[in-house]
């Protein structure tokens, strides 16, 4: 329907912010308004007149969790916050210039080989190791994540960890599965997952609700994250 | 309002993808917002999901705000009105609606709102100069519609009178309405 008529179209804005314009006949109206930007002025001007009615209403506060959803919605489709986090690259600069060293090191004492083994030592804000991952390049058999966990850390009830690998600068991070506090774990490599592991740039472990992230994504905070580094 | 003048710079910086200020705008203005689609939803869990729709969209569509056209509260309230309205209409949703005949008792009164004569700001005061100039029929129909999302026929329902009749009531109400607004915003 065209809405060509001045007092008609006057009289449908009117009812569709009233609310009274319903059904089909709202949908339509709304289809309308994307490309007659004269329609949404209509539109504007009994918003603004009908806006005092709102004025009236007692505020309530909404619970916190209405917020933490929001914040999931919107924020996962922005940067990760901690991949931005100059935080995360110092400590991982850090490590991973110490891991060099050692490797030099090691280099210099060995005769030339292919690495054998990708090991990541993951640790929190403070930089302090919490957790180390480790894992054959070539493995025989199927393939396993060897874990071991620094410190008897807590791990608060309804809560899991997920271990999370970070392909590269520009993906998303994905999910190698949900791992105990237990100081010494093994974890199977998903299969779809075994052949990238070894190009993946780090790894890190989310906080997350009980079962693990809903959404296939770190929901929670990073607590441990740490650079790959072959040896 | 000041508070608007907060909000509009908020918002600015929501239109550069800034998530603090957007969190900072959320704080600002969800009590207001919850309370207004409780107030047409009726549930608070259906409320909590109206808001969560509403600021999800507000963040995706900020870039559209025009201060021309409205305050940026009005804007906001919009979008959550309309969510709600859109909530209220899902097909197969059960409500009960033994309760709207309470609040058809409770905006029966003919006075147009003490609240509203005393409304902060200009514009409310001359919205209730405006609808003290409505037949009481007019003026229920009107407010019922618009703060509580009663349709059509829920009206005529709870008000036992025929459809057409408040179709009639609604429409020359409005009428009427922007004629007596557009005269006092002239003089």
């Amino acid at each position: 329907m065209k809405y060509t008529n001045p007092q008609f179209r006057d009289a449908v804005s009117a009812e569709y912010v009233l609310g009274t314009l319903q059904g089909a006949a709202r949908r339509r109206f709304e289809r309308s308004l994307k490309d007659d930007p004269r329609l949404r002025q209509l539109v504007a001007q009994w918003q603004n007149r009908l806006a005092p009615l709102d004025e009236l209403v007692e505020p309530v506060q909404p619970p916190a969790r209405v917020w933490r959803k929001i914040e999931d919605r919107i924020v996962r489709a922005g940067p990760r916050r901690w991949l931005s986090d100059m935080r995360f690259w110092r400590a991982a600069s850090f490590i991973s210039a110490a891991c060099a060293l050692l490797l030099a090191v090691y280099i210099v004492q060995q005769p030339p080989r292919a690495p054998e083994t990708m090991v990541v030592v993951m640790s929190g804000d403070q930089g302090t190791p919490a957790m180390t991952v480790s894992w054959p390049v070539k493995p025989s058999g199927k393939p396993k994540l060897r874990i071991r966990v620094m410190g008897h850390p807590d791990m608060p009830p309804g809560t899991s960890w997920e271990l999370w690998m970070l392909p590269g600068s520009d993906q998303k991070p994905v999910s190698l599965g949900l791992i105990g506090t237990a100081p010494t774990q093994e974890l199977a490599i998903p299969a779809n997952l075994a052949p990238m592991i070894n190009r993946a740039t780090g790894l890190a472990m989310s906080q997350e609700p009980a079962g693990g992230s809903p959404t296939g994504l770190p929901t929670g905070p990073v607590l441990y994250k740490g650079l790959c580094t072959p040896i | 309002m000041a508070d608007n003048d907060a909000i509009a710079q908020l918002m600015a910086r929501c239109v550069l993808r800034d998530q603090r200020a957007f969190r900072e705008l959320y704080r600002h203005t969800c009590a207001k917002l919850y309370a207004v689609a409780l107030r047409i939803v009726r549930r608070e869990d259906w409320a909590e999901e109206v808001l969560q729709e509403s600021f999800v969209n507000i963040w995706n569509h900020i870039a559209e705000y025009s201060a021309a056209r409205s305050a940026p509260l009005t804007w906001m309230t919009a979008i959550v009105r309309n969510r709600a309205l859109d909530w209220l209409r899902r097909p197969n949703l059960e409500h009960g609606d033994e309760d709207y005949d309470l609040l058809v008792e409770a905006v029966a009164d003919d006075a147009p709102g003490p609240e509203l004569i005393l409304g902060a700001s200009r514009d409310a005061r001359a919205l209730a100069e405006c609808l003290k100039q409505l037949t009481g029929n007019q003026r229920q129909t009107i407010i019922l519609a618009y703060s509580h999302g009663l349709s059509h026929g829920e009206l005529a329902r709870h008000l036992k009178q025929p459809l057409g009749t408040v179709k009639t009531w609604i429409r020359r109400g409005l009428d009427r309405l922007k004629g007596c607004m557009d005269t006092s915003a002239a003089g």
